[in-house]
């Protein structure tokens, strides 16, 4: 096992980048490789201890032996964990951009926020914010179609607009409330968000589940309404509750379920 | 400087030089025939040494490739490299950026490229890219197939104003020869539909494929021009479509060709996409026979392949009904537009897949036509970049051209689908390319094609456009090796552009601007001015640029190459 912490001492205005101190790629470096490590800011390369102190313990084989403890505010420390397969890393403090962006395996827990694309492209292994987060959270790559396709985002407090866009399979659930068009153009996977929802979850969704428990501001039309269940049984998962369930989005031809929180929302009954 | 090459093997179709060993020798960017002592010596013993490659077809410029890149950043990302002393960073994988493009192609031992779709309205764009491409010369082909001038004079059977326009026009874009797009089906589709078949009316002009081809054919023999017309037929990837492509060939077959420089009056492009018979996907099968068939029957014709390379691709076209019939069977996002009065164009990513049945089955139909078609001066290769594949994976396609053992491999590991074999005949041929035939369909037959006289052969007096590349070829056995075929034609030894090494080992060593190459008819005048009169009451009134602003001046083509013809000789 093997214990790398690096502890904040200055803050870059400039974001740093994290993407290639994975433990996929640092299960072998001893703490000399990190102290001659340049780590990019921006356009460049700065030594890594300009920003950090360095503490490494121990010894790994492989990239799931390795603990990376990040201290301090890493708000402008982009790419945490980016494309790790294995191993763990614990930040605590704020994460910059794109945390466990493309991550197949692994854990990474953030102990603060996250901003936007946290789990963006996420294939495998498990993300957990214990704050907020942003925008973009579990979805695609700008541009692609083809968004989180496994592997489970636990988020403690609130998401922000599109969270888990273009979702392909793994899970997201979300504590706390969640801005507009969460799970739009899903077509696999699954949902839960606790608190409220503004507006339009599972606009032009294909198929995939989304669970709401909180209370809806605005549905969308191409949702339709589908049945009242009580304790209903989604992906292999029990709820216990009375929902009302709706079909959609029409307008895509989609037949993805929206489950809603009968009690929160009696307006929709 | 002087420069001599060195004890390589020769390939060399035009000058029937197939694996001598000899010397190239090169003075101030031209082949010559003696060097003083003082030349530097390359040494290339044993190494292949050819005329830098010609593309014949490629998107490689203009407002589609801009599209393409602002609407698939998920494309951009692959390929990304950090810049070097020598060159900058490259991004794009389907739809490299313009530094990229240079590079790429300069890697591959390439120098000339034809940008096969310029839409005239969008002529300045796409010189302006061109510009910002280095290391290659570009030939721009303007769209005239759905252009509403031709589509009336057509109508009207006025052959010798459509020749004026053309004059007129090519001067106007700077363009090279006339490109035509699934000729009235553009229009078509402005109107929401499209044209079948070559004898199809368009709305309002009411008038047919088969007119405008013939018209355009007829002019660009009046005019005399380096290149033939350059034929996207209609109902490109419809099952059945391969009568409507016999038919296009057909049509013009009495036309009377007029220029020394090339043997053909039709060029068929991206001859996969329309060798399909069938009815259906369901039942689809392959007319690559009777395409090759006609061709192998008929030298009034040229074609080039675009080969289905399986990768993730983006297509573009003029084609505007292919695209959204495309769209509707892929569900990717689309996009479209209206040149007014000119043409369309439509962008839909698209994966080619050996996965899936119909992308097994286009592979394989680009590979019959290849071997099908005996004569390889009729046949190029292309992937009609990057409609059907990036043209990265040329070297890829020339393994599977020299190995008919890998194309088996690829049938029997399932890396193919069963279509490749069961709805093709694919599976029964086992001609396999030589090197000579290689430097055949990627620079000889192009050069003949396009009518060049300055490249595209090892003549003493051509442009000192040479290729190098790391294989012996009486050591290798091309079909037994084709992933070091693959290497070597991906990663030149040498790349030599005017005489100026660009590449060594696979490395970009120098970036040169590009070249335009474009065609100015003369002896022309005064059926131009007579047809600009006519033009210019419509310009006015429906184009929503001024005249002023249409024109590309010199300064967009900052290093033409200018082809001057005399109008019918």
């Amino acid at each position: 096992m093997k214990t790398i912490i690096l502890t904040l001492k200055k803050k870059s205005q400039i974001a740093l980048e994290f993407d290639e101190l994975i433990p996929d790629k640092v299960f072998n470096w001893d703490k000399a490789v990190f102290e001659n490590y340049q780590v990019p800011v921006g356009n460049r390369r700065f030594p890594l201890t300009d920003y950090f102190d360095i503490e490494v313990e121990g010894s790994a084989e492989g990239p799931e032996e390795v603990k990376m403890i990040l201290d301090g505010d890493f708000g402008r420390v982009k790419y945490i964990g980016c494309k790790m397969s294995a191993g763990e890393i614990i930040v605590n403090g704020d994460a910059d951009l794109h945390c466990g962006a493309e991550m197949e395996g692994g854990k990474i827990t953030v102990n603060g926020n996250a901003e936007s694309y946290a789990g963006r492209e996420m294939r495998g292994g498990e993300l957990e914010i214990k704050g907020n987060t942003r925008e973009f959270c579990g979805c695609s790559y700008i541009g692609d179609w083809r968004g989180m396709s496994g592997g489970k985002i636990i988020l403690h407090g609130n998401a922000g607009k599109q969270l888990g866009e273009c979702l392909s399979g793994g899970e997201i659930y979300v504590k706390g409330d969640c801005d507009i068009l969460a799970g739009i153009h899903m077509n696999k996977g699954f949902i839960q968000i606790d608190g409220d929802v503004t507006r339009w979850p599972g606009g032009q969704m294909k198929n995939g589940n989304i669970l709401i428990n909180g209370k809806l501001g605005m549905l969308l039309e191409g949702l339709v309404f589908d049945e009242i269940v009580i304790n209903p049984e989604i992906d292999g998962k029990s709820f216990s509750g009375k929902y009302i369930k709706y079909t959609g989005d029409i307008a895509v031809n989609g037949k993805g379920g929206l489950y809603l929180n009968a009690e929160k929302n009696r307006e929709y009954l | 400087m002087e420069y001599i090459l060195k004890n390589g093997i020769v390939y060399d179709p035009a000058n029937n030089i197939a694996g001598e060993k000899k010397d190239v020798m090169f003075k101030d960017g031209k082949i010559v025939e003696n060097v003083s002592s003082d030349a530097k010596v390359l040494d290339v013993a044993d190494k292949i040494v050819m005329p830098a490659g010609i593309d014949p077809h490629a998107h490689v410029a203009g407002p589609k490739l801009v599209v393409g890149r602002l609407y698939r950043p998920e494309d951009s990302r692959k390929g990304v490299t950090s810049k070097t002393d020598v060159c900058r960073s490259e991004s794009g994988f389907s739809i490299p950026s313009c530094p990229a493009t240079g590079y790429r192609y300069s890697r591959m031992g390439y120098g000339t490229v034809t940008e096969a779709a310029m839409p005239p309205l969008e002529a300045k764009h796409t010189h302006e890219e061109i510009m910002a491409i280095p290391n290659l010369d570009i030939t721009p082909l303007p769209l005239f197939g759905n252009n509403w001038f031709v589509l009336q004079w057509a109508k009207e059977g006025k052959i010798d104003e459509i020749a004026a326009f053309i004059s007129s026009w090519l001067k106007i874009t700077k363009g090279y020869g006339i490109k035509i797009v699934n000729p009235c089906g553009t229009e078509a589709w402005g109107w929401g539909g499209n044209v079948h078949g070559i004898d199809d009316p368009v709305p309002y002009f009411d008038v047919t494929g088969r007119e405008v081809l013939r018209a355009l054919a007829q002019a660009n023999e009046i005019l005399g021009l380096p290149h033939s017309i350059h034929v996207h037929p209609n109902d490109l990837g419809h099952p059945g479509n391969f009568p409507t492509t016999v038919n296009t060939l057909d049509c013009i077959k009495d036309i009377e060709k007029k220029s020394s420089v090339r043997d053909q009056t039709i060029h068929l492009t991206h001859a996969q996409f329309h060798s399909y018979a069938g009815t259906s996907w369901r039942d689809v099968e392959s007319g690559a026979g009777e395409v090759a068939d006609y061709i192998n029957k008929n030298k009034h014709v040229t074609c080039d392949i675009g080969q289905v390379t399986l990768d993730e691709t983006t297509t573009m076209t003029a084609d505007g009904p292919m695209e959204f019939d495309l769209h509707q069977l892929n569900g990717l996002k689309w996009a479209n537009k209206d040149i007014e009065l000119e043409t369309g164009s439509g962008i839909v990513p698209f994966i080619y897949s050996g996965k899936a049945p119909v992308s097994s089955f286009q592979w394989a139909v680009g590979l019959e036509l290849f071997l099908k078609i005996n004569d390889p001066w009729q046949v190029c290769l292309t992937t009609d970049h990057p409609n059907a594949g990036p043209f990265i994976r040329y070297p890829r396609i020339i393994s599977w051209l020299m190995s008919a053992e890998r194309r088996q491999e690829m049938m029997d590991n399932n890396e193919v689908r069963v279509w490749s074999y069961k709805r093709t005949s694919l599976g029964t041929l086992d001609r396999e390319y030589d090197f000579n035939e290689i430097a055949t369909i990627t620079r000889a037959a192009p050069a003949r094609i396009y009518g060049y006289q300055d490249r595209g052969e090892l003549t003493p007096g051509f442009n000192a456009d040479i290729a190098v590349y790391d294989l012996n070829p009486d050591t290798i056995d091309p079909s037994k090796e084709p992933a070091a075929i693959e290497k070597a034609f991906g990663n030149a030894m040498y790349t030599i552009k005017d005489g100026q090494i660009l590449v060594k080992d696979g490395e970009i060593v120098k970036i040169v601007p590009s070249r335009t190459l474009w065609t100015n008819v003369q002896g022309f005048e005064e059926q131009e001015k007579a047809v600009m009169e006519e033009v210019m009451p419509t310009f006015t009134r429906y184009y929503t640029v001024k005249f002023e602003n249409y024109k590309v001046h010199d300064h967009f083509a900052p290093n033409p190459l200018v082809t001057t013809v005399q109008a019918g000789k």
